[in-house]
């Protein structure tokens, strides 16, 4: 029989792959982590680490998912918001530096804060006179009407924040946005002025004390009727910010460059530093990981921390840990209590729940203190404006759990010997899920059993957890959810999720249906309250009510543990965003 | 032969309206017979916290608020004669097959899956050539030296290849090659016409790790196959012939015992055409497979048409090719 | 007289399995001149087939382990290179199947298969191979050979496929044609077609020819010589008149017990012989016979004992057992039996 070549199996290799697989997680840092001085745990957290003026360079970004939009009228992801500051430019943002600094709003495009007037109902701004599109066109008021404009049509852009649809001041018929717009030169909604090219001036339906920060979001961008091109604008917005798009194939790859029209002079919360930026998007979420360490991407965009895999890997390594930082993202997972649903409609077996879940179980859920976040004992984050620390049942004292005061409060409630109830959470997040099962194990303890139910993400809001009658239908008592505010005061984290005008027959996100007059007048206080110290008040009082109330079992303030890549520059977090400020990264 | 392939074809086209249908009914009806109507539904494509004028809007611009029957004529005539898709400034003219506009990004969506297939493509027909070769190889080698230490070991190896899921040999490849020991860094998918080298060089990892779990299969569906063959009277008859141990082998062995082969590579090329789901996921590369994965998640209608029916079309024509193959290979089929 | 083109001595093939060795040929001898034919008789498992195989060299690459001499034209076969053994397979010795559906690629026409036999042992182009393919099938009588040479063997009826697999097997006009078991798989009439198909190819062609049956009938026919194998050994060896006018072994007369014959009275029952052929690897001792033997007592213990051995009874006429003529001629008087006439005569 004639001899074979021998054929050099790829299975060979592989084989010997997984021979090596036991190797794979413990092997110290690679490539990533060379650099001489790692500035250290947390640094990021309270200081600008690697501050430099060093132009050039490309940033890459990483994203396992893809942006709901990349047209700032239509997108709501938190680090969108972030990302968006590259190209854009709203009235106000919030201050680029870091720790609680960054959690002031400042002006932006405007020359300074909205000046009010008519008892509230008159918002005036004035905007710079020599800000740029990137095609040469000074920036008008009437772009930044335009922009706003856009956004009441909700069938092109349903994906924004709709605030401006509701806080301005109503017309008859309502202002269809400007596709169907009849008016000249586009300009039909009423409630906003632009007397001249510099000022702006909203009219408000009531009195509306965080106006600055809704004019923060940024739908307020300006944009130039001439060049926008609607549902297809998301692929080349025209940019008023450091960089513009140079090329963008949806769901792959987004490509920026500088802007040459932009001035430092009027940007100041932003710079322009290395020559490249490009975000890959739907990459696999270990796959991030991993490169980030290996050094072929700087930044994870989502933000939210690594995954497990990379998590343990960090932690257990000197050298990369000193790489990386754990803050505080600026949401809470919590688990929302039916207010309306027998027997929770009885404040006392929801604060047996309060005692009886165990929060280490919940933040463990979660990954623990470094990975998850700390127990929160109220609902509002400690990097919201007005927090105040307190702790109503125990849960930083006791853990895990109090079962004998939950005991006590179930005699309160007629049901000394628990009772049936039906949690949901969402089924595609596997922490949400251990966080299910350790409550459905805590409850046991004292006598409330409990189904689980879980629901996937993309339709837990519309048809299950946020359809109040769904709810009711299915006994449905505990709902597993998260919030992170749209602006870092008390109004901006309480109203979606505890005031009663805020419940919908579906996408419903005051999943505790509470509707309670003492939270909703706080509420309104602070809607009607220009003093920032007393509005601020407010925003303790309105979580120690909820927290009474016991509508809101809180869980974990989250924290994201944070890669921090050393090929970048003017490194730190932004508060408000709980991630990187990305508008002021440079490369060494 | 050519009036079978035209029946064929005319009832290729008659499968996927039927597949459209079907994919159309899971999407609509199972949600509804949970209880769901079209304003819960329209809710999925909207942000946080939507005003109930909002959803409404939403559910009028997606139609879904139109009965079904009229949802899946516009569908339909989208593919024949294309569609209008008013974008807010324009409205422009979408050419057949239209398959619709993302819910989600309100982007067509066939030129996307146009843009994701030359990945997916070249992926699967990589990766098949590679199991093809190595799997046919090894087969041959493992029957002639039923026994030995290679035929053991080949087939040891072939068991692991078809037990391993993709999704472990993916990342343990990655881990050492393409992280560990940068042979292969960056996995990304580079056009074959803007740098072949490249090209190729990020794909070696990809289709290593599928042709791995393709070829343990038929490795041993050859050496089987070619066991069987081998123990044929004809074979008997080609060495009496005092034809070459070679060609007898080649020739009359092997060619025979190719035919079940030939079946099976036709139905896998075609599963894999309409995506290789989890490999394109391990590795990050933007094919057919990923955007499956994608629409889905999104619960993308348009995309998750296309993308179905798209896969469907190259089942069947896969196995339209593999019917025709079988003829041209086996003649006591033609008669 | 002509030189045996083919000289078989002591040819042992045995094959080592997990259970033992087993022997399938165990010390055959014979001679074949050309223009002769001779029949190997016996039952399944006799080894004659395995024989053939072995003049054929088609245990290469097997467990055989082979012994003893197969002189073809004076060239010795035993331990010749492959190579060159493969030469000769096809073009000096070819060899025809039981089953020609199974025996013929389906894959491949019947003009390809026998152009392929043609054009491994010539230098010749394809042209020139297919047409000596469209004459082969002429000569072996199937109608329309220039269209008949396209088509595929399972177009082919049963008989001329067979015919086909002889085309094939003479395309390279070979001197020795083995047959083994060619009509086995046919219709009776077909069979006789056939037959007489190789008969008068082999006066055409001056080849020596071997035929291999259990059917005593085919024999009858073709054969100049029969030899009887038995669990691998030789029982009886002579031309057809010694075997079929006076056979000498206790074996060859249940054989012609057996089979039905046209000049015995019908209601004369055949008698079949009693139990079952012997396991190779445990082959009885003595005469492997012996415990089927209806005369084995009268050998007084020797049958157990003592391999016979073979012995002349008449010129030409080899006889491997231990009864003596006495004890032969008073079991079967041999005038009581008329000669075998050739079946089929008219």
């Amino acid at each position: 029989m004639r001899r074979r070549r021998a054929i050099v199996l790829p299975a060979l290799a592989a084989a010997a792959a997984l021979a090596l697989a036991a190797c794979g997680g413990s092997s110290g840092g690679s490539g990533g982590g060379s650099s001489s001085s790692a500035a250290g745990y947390n640094a990021a957290v309270t200081k600008v680490v690697s501050p430099s003026t060093h132009k050039g360079g490309t940033i890459a970004f990483g994203n396992s998912s893809t942006p709901d939009s990349t047209d700032p009228g239509n997108t709501y992801y938190a680090y969108m918001w972030n990302f968006v500051r590259y190209y854009t430019m709203p009235l106000m943002t919030y201050k680029s530096c870091p720790g609680s600094c960054g959690l002031q709003v400042v002006p932006d495009l405007a020359t300074g804060p909205g000046v009010v007037s008519d008892n509230g109902l008159t918002w005036t701004y004035h905007i710079q006179p020599d800000v740029k599109f990137e095609d040469g066109t000074t920036v008008t008021s009437q772009d930044v009407k335009y922009a706003v404009e856009r956004t009441f049509d909700r069938g092109l852009f349903p994906l924004g924040p709709a605030y401006f649809t509701f806080l301005l001041k109503a017309q008859k018929p309502a202002y269809p946005g400007p596709y169907k717009d009849r008016s000249k030169n586009l300009m039909g909604l009423n409630a906003i002025q632009t007397p001249n090219p510099t000022t702006i001036v909203f009219h408000l339906a009531q009195p509306f004390a965080d106006f600055n920060y809704v004019v923060a979001i940024p739908q307020t961008s300006p944009v130039p009727p001439s060049k926008d091109t609607g549902a297809n604008y998301q692929l080349h917005p025209i940019s008023v910010g450091p960089y513009k798009f140079q090329s963008y194939q949806l769901n792959k790859q987004l490509t920026l460059v500088p802007n040459p029209e932009w001035k430092a002079s009027t940007d100041p919360n932003a710079k322009q530093l290395a020559s490249k930026i490009t975000m890959t998007m739907n990459m696999n979420a270990n796959d991030i990981d991993n490169r980030l360490l290996a050094g072929d991407l700087n930044v994870d965009a989502a933000g939210t921390g690594v995954q497990a895999a990379a998590r343990a890997k960090i932690l257990s390594t000197p050298s990369l840990k000193a790489s990386s930082d754990d803050p505080i993202a600026g949401f809470t997972w919590f688990a929302a209590l039916n207010t309306t649903l027998k027997p929770l409609n009885n404040v006392h077996c929801r604060i047996a729940i309060e005692y009886a879940a165990s929060k280490t179980g919940y933040v463990d859920a979660y990954g623990g203190p470094v990975a998850g976040g700390a127990i929160a004992t109220s609902v509002l984050p400690p990097n919201v404006v007005g927090h105040k620390s307190f702790d109503l049942y125990g849960a930083a004292s006791d853990p895990g759990g109090n079962v004998a005061a939950a005991k006590q409060q179930l005699k309160l409630c007629g049901q000394p010997n628990g009772f049936s109830t039906v949690i949901t959470y969402r089924s595609d997040r596997p922490k949400e899920v251990a966080a299910a099962q350790s409550m459905q194990a805590s409850l046991a303890r004292v006598g409330i059993k409990t189904t689980l139910h879980g629901f996937p993400t993309g339709t837990y809001d519309g048809n299950f957890a946020g359809v109040p009658k769904y709810e009711a239908q299915h006994d449905i008592g505990i709902s597993f959810y998260g919030w992170a505010p749209d602006w870092p005061d008390g109004w901006g984290y309480m109203y979606y999720i505890v005031d009663g005008k805020a419940i919908s027959p579906a996408g419903n996100t005051n999943l505790s249906q509470l509707n309670d007059p003492k939270v909703n007048d706080l509420l309104n206080k602070m809607a009607s309250t220009n003093n920032d110290a007393t509005r601020n008040s407010y925003a303790s009082q309105i979580d120690m009510q909820v927290m009474k109330d016991a509508a809101i079992m809180p869980g974990v303030w989250a924290k994201s543990l944070l890669y921090r890549s050393p090929n970048l520059t003017n490194v730190y977090v932004e508060s408000y965003y709980g991630m990187y400020n990305y508008a002021v990264l440079g490369t060494k | 032969m050519i009036t079978f392939i035209i029946r064929r074809l005319i009832a290729t086209v008659f499968l996927l309206i039927v597949v459209s249908a079907i994919t159309f009914a899971i999407f609509f009806l199972i949600p509804r017979l949970a209880g769901q109507n079209s304003y819960q539904l329209a809710t999925e494509y909207v942000g946080r916290n939507p005003s109930r004028a909002a959803v409404l809007q939403v559910e009028a611009k997606l139609g879904l608020d139109h009965p079904l029957w009229v949802q899946y004529g516009n569908f339909i005539k989208g593919i024949v004669v294309g569609a209008h898709y008013n974008s807010g400034t324009s409205t422009t003219y979408c050419p057949p097959p239209c398959f619709g506009y993302s819910f989600k990004s309100q982007q067509p969506v066939w030129p996307q899956m146009v843009s994701d297939l030359p990945v997916t493509l070249s992926l699967a027909i990589g990766a098949a050539v590679i199991w093809l070769v190595a799997g046919v190889a090894i087969g041959v080698i493992s029957a002639l030296k039923r026994g030995t230490l290679f035929d053991r070991f080949s087939m040891g190896i072939a068991l692991a290849g078809v037990s391993l899921p993709i999704f472990f040999t993916g990342l343990i490849a990655l881990e050492l090659f393409s992280y560990k020991w940068p042979l292969f860094p960056n996995v990304q998918y580079v056009s074959f016409l803007t740098n072949p080298f490249l090209w190729a060089r990020n794909l070696v990892l990809p289709w290593v790790c599928l042709a791995f779990l393709y070829a343990a299969l038929y490795a041993r569906l050859t050496r089987a196959g070619m066991l069987e063959t081998m123990n044929e009277d004809y074979i008997r008859t080609a060495r009496a012939k005092g034809l070459p141990e070679r060609t007898v082998i080649f020739k009359h062995g092997l060619r025979a015992a190719l035919t079940p082969i030939v079946t099976i590579f036709g139905m896998d090329l075609g599963l894999l055409l309409g995506g290789a789901i989890i490999t394109e996921y391990t590795f990050s590369l933007h094919g057919l497979g990923l955007f499956t994965i994608l629409a889905i998640d999104n619960q993308d209608l348009p995309e998750i048409l296309g993308v179905t029916m798209l896969a469907a079309f190259f089942i069947v024509i896969a196995n339209l090719v593999v019917d025709v193959l079988y003829a041209v290979v086996d003649p006591r089929v033609r008669h | 007289m002509a030189d045996a083109l083919l000289d078989v001595r002591d040819l042992r093939i045995h094959f080592p399995t997990d259970d033992g060795l087993v022997r399938a040929v165990d010390g055959v001898s014979f001679t074949l001149e050309r223009g002769r034919t001779l029949g190997i008789v016996g039952e399944s498992g006799s080894g004659k087939s395995v024989t053939s195989l072995g003049i054929m060299g088609l245990h290469q690459g097997t467990r055989a382990q082979i012994s003893g001499h197969i002189k073809l034209d004076g060239e010795e076969l035993v331990g010749a290179p492959a190579a060159r053994v493969r030469e000769l397979r096809g073009s000096k010795m070819a060899m025809i199947f039981q089953d020609p559906l199974s025996s013929l690629h389906p894959y491949y026409t019947v003009g390809a298969q026998i152009a392929e036999a043609y054009l491994v042992h010539n230098k010749v182009g394809k042209q020139v191979a297919r047409k000596h393919a469209i004459d082969m099938l002429g000569r072996v009588g199937i109608p329309q050979p220039a269209t008949r040479v396209d088509d595929y063997p399972h177009q082919f009826s049963g008989g001329m496929r067979q015919r086909a697999m002889i085309a094939m097997a003479l395309s390279c006009d070979p001197e020795l044609l083995i047959a083994d078991e060619p009509t086995t798989a046919l219709d009776v009439t077909v069979q006789a077609q056939i037959l007489d198909l190789i008969w008068d190819l082999q006066r055409e062609y001056q080849s020596a020819v071997i035929i291999i049956t259990h059917d005593l009938g085919v024999v009858a026919e073709l054969s100049d010589d029969i030899l009887v194998m038995y669990a691998g050994r030789m029982a009886e060896y002579g031309s057809a008149e010694d075997i079929f006018g006076s056979p000498g072994h206790p074996y060859t007369w249940g054989l012609l017990g057996s089979m039905p014959r046209l000049d015995q009275a019908r209601l004369d029952r055949l008698v079949p012989i009693k139990g079952t052929p012997p396991s190779l690897i445990n082959v009885p001792s003595g005469c492997p016979f012996h415990p089927r033997c209806q005369y084995a007592a009268e050998t007084i213990g020797r049958s157990q004992a003592e391999v016979p051995e073979l012995r002349p009874v008449a010129p030409g006429h080899l006889v491997a057992c231990h009864l003596t003529t006495d004890q032969r001629r008073a079991a079967r008087p041999p005038a009581a039996q008329p000669p075998a006439a050739r079946l089929g005569d008219g």
